[in-house]
Formats: C-alpha cells, sequence, structure tokens
C-alpha cells in the first residue's frame, strides 16, 4: 500500500552535508570556494580571521561531504565546488514530492468513485 | 491549473516546503470528507490509526522503520476550519538516521478554495530544515538551484 519514501533504500548521506553545511565558517568557506573558479587554501585564509589550520580542515570536511574536490599541482592545492554534492539534500525533498504527487493522482480517482 | 514546488522560506528559517496545488472537479464538501474521513484518508494518502477530525487528536501513519525509528508517523491535528482548512503535525525519523528516517518535525496543511470549475486544493508539506542561509545559497546557490528547479518542474499530472 502507500507507503511514504518506500522507495527509500539508497543511502543518502544528507546528514553528512548538512552537518558540514551546519558552521557558519564552514558555510562561509564553501561559499568563497563556490564563488570562484579554484582557489588555494593560503588564498582562502587571507582576511579570513581564522587561521590556516583551520580553513583545511573546514575543507577536509567539505570534502568527506563531497562539497569541495581538491586538485593538487605542485605545492599548491586547489580547491573548487561540487555541486552535486548537493544534491542528496533535493533527492530527499524528492522522496516527498513524488509521495505527495502520487497522493492527489489518488485522491482524484477516489474523488472521481465517490462523487461521479 | 496544478503544479507541485518545493519553496523556501529565506527571511525567517532555514525551512524548505513542498506544495501542491490543483483544482477537482468536485464540490468541497466532498473534497473536505476526502482529506478528514479516516477510511477515504487511508485510500490515497496513508491509513491513519486513531485519527479524529479534532484538534489536538493524535494519530498515527504507520510506515517502513529505520535505524533507532519504529517507522510510526506521529502526527497531531492542529486546525479543523470546515471546508476551508485542515492542518497536522508530522513528526517522525530519528536523528540518528540519513536519508530516509532522517527526524522530521514538520506541518501539513490543506486549504480549500472554491472555484468555477469545482475545488482548488493546496496542500503544503511544510518545516523541512535544510542547512543554508540566504548568502551562502545566494551566492553560492547554482548547484542548490538547479536541484531545487528540478524539483519544481515536476508537474504533477493533471487526469
Amino acid at each position: 500500500m502507500t507507503n511514504v519514501m518506500s522507495m527509500n533504500a539508497e543511502p543518502i548521506d544528507i546528514s553528512a552535508v548538512m552537518r558540514a553545511l551546519a558552521d557558519p565558517t564552514r558555510r562561509a568557506v564553501f561559499e568563497r570556494v563556490a564563488g570562484g573558479k579554484e582557489i588555494t587554501v593560503a588564498e582562502l585564509t587571507k582576511g579570513s580571521g581564522v587561521t590556516q589550520g583551520a580553513i583545511s580542515q573546514h575543507l577536509k570536511s567539505l570534502k568527506q561531504a563531497g562539497l569541495v574536490i581538491e586538485r593538487p599541482e605542485g605545492r599548491n592545492v586547489y580547491y573548487r565546488a561540487q555541486p552535486e554534492g548537493l544534491t542528496p539534500l533535493a533527492d530527499w525533498m524528492n522522496h516527498y514530492s513524488a509521495f505527495w504527487r502520487d497522493n492527489f493522482d489518488r485522491l482524484r480517482a477516489v474523488l472521481r468513485e465517490i462523487d461521479p | 491549473m496544478n503544479n507541485i514546488a518545493v519553496k523556501s522560506d529565506m527571511q525567517s528559517t532555514d525551512a524548505t516546503s513542498i506544495v501542491i496545488d490543483e483544482v477537482f472537479p468536485h464540490g468541497a464538501e466532498v473534497l473536505w470528507k476526502a482529506i478528514t474521513n479516516g477510511d477515504l484518508m487511508g485510500r490515497w494518502m496513508m491509513k491513519p490509526t486513531g485519527f479524529e477530525p479534532v484538534v489536538g487528536n493524535r494519530f498515527t501513519f504507520q510506515t517502513t522503520p529505520a535505524g533507532a525509528w519504529d517507522g510510526f508517523i506521529r502526527c497531531e491535528v492542529l486546525e479543523v476550519l470546515p471546508l476551508e482548512r485542515f492542518a497536522f503535525a508530522w513528526r517522525g525519523g530519528d536523528e540518528g538516521n540519513v536519508g530516509y528516517g532522517s527526524k522530521l518535525d514538520t506541518v501539513v496543511t490543506f486549504t480549500l478554495r472554491r472555484v468555477q470549475t469545482g475545488t482548488r486544493l493546496r496542500m503544503e508539506h511544510s518545516g523541512f530544515v535544510l542547512p543554508k542561509n540566504d548568502t551562502a545559497y545566494t551566492n553560492m546557490g547554482k548547484g542548490w538551484v538547479k536541484c531545487v528547479q528540478t524539483l519544481s518542474t515536476v508537474a504533477a499530472e493533471q487526469n
């Protein structure tokens, strides 16, 4: 029968994304990474008010959440945003969107039956 | 006229809603019955247990458990305004879950409005908390906007 989100199964790691973006500083880091093409830790640290070590930690979390990817080149590591990392959030909402869309279709059928 | 959309409430909270708005070629009375009668609810939504269309009534929907969550969606009737509005709290999930079965504290609101061709039913499922704030999502936004657009363009089929 009708079962909300019964099509679940896939391990959508939404909480990792949520956790990664819950921290305001980390979110600001993500925003800056996403704002440009590529950026290094040193560039991110400049004017940020936090240490390079802290920025590196934030980048690590963002990387683990699939929100940024890194590209080492020589001594530098360049970071860029990975917008696909946000799709778990959309997928999660999608379960409910699909659920309600199906409900409305069924409601239409029920109404036709009880009020022809 | 129908559509399904995901909208964000950027000003106040980091919450997102799912909205479906459709016109049904039926009177408000029959529509009201379909959304507030337990047996009928069971035929198009899920079968409620212990439901009565009375403010304060607590009822449940039973679905697949996940992790520490027993699969029960715990609901509470918040508003019953005959032929106009029906709202209930929709709570479930567990903080330990990711994706399916993650913690939810949401509200489902049905609003009815008589129109020439029948009755317009708007369903808003609100209170999905997503991690975002205005600047982060406005500035970096492309990925997110794309996601939201994908959802927003999922049109509910009429008929």
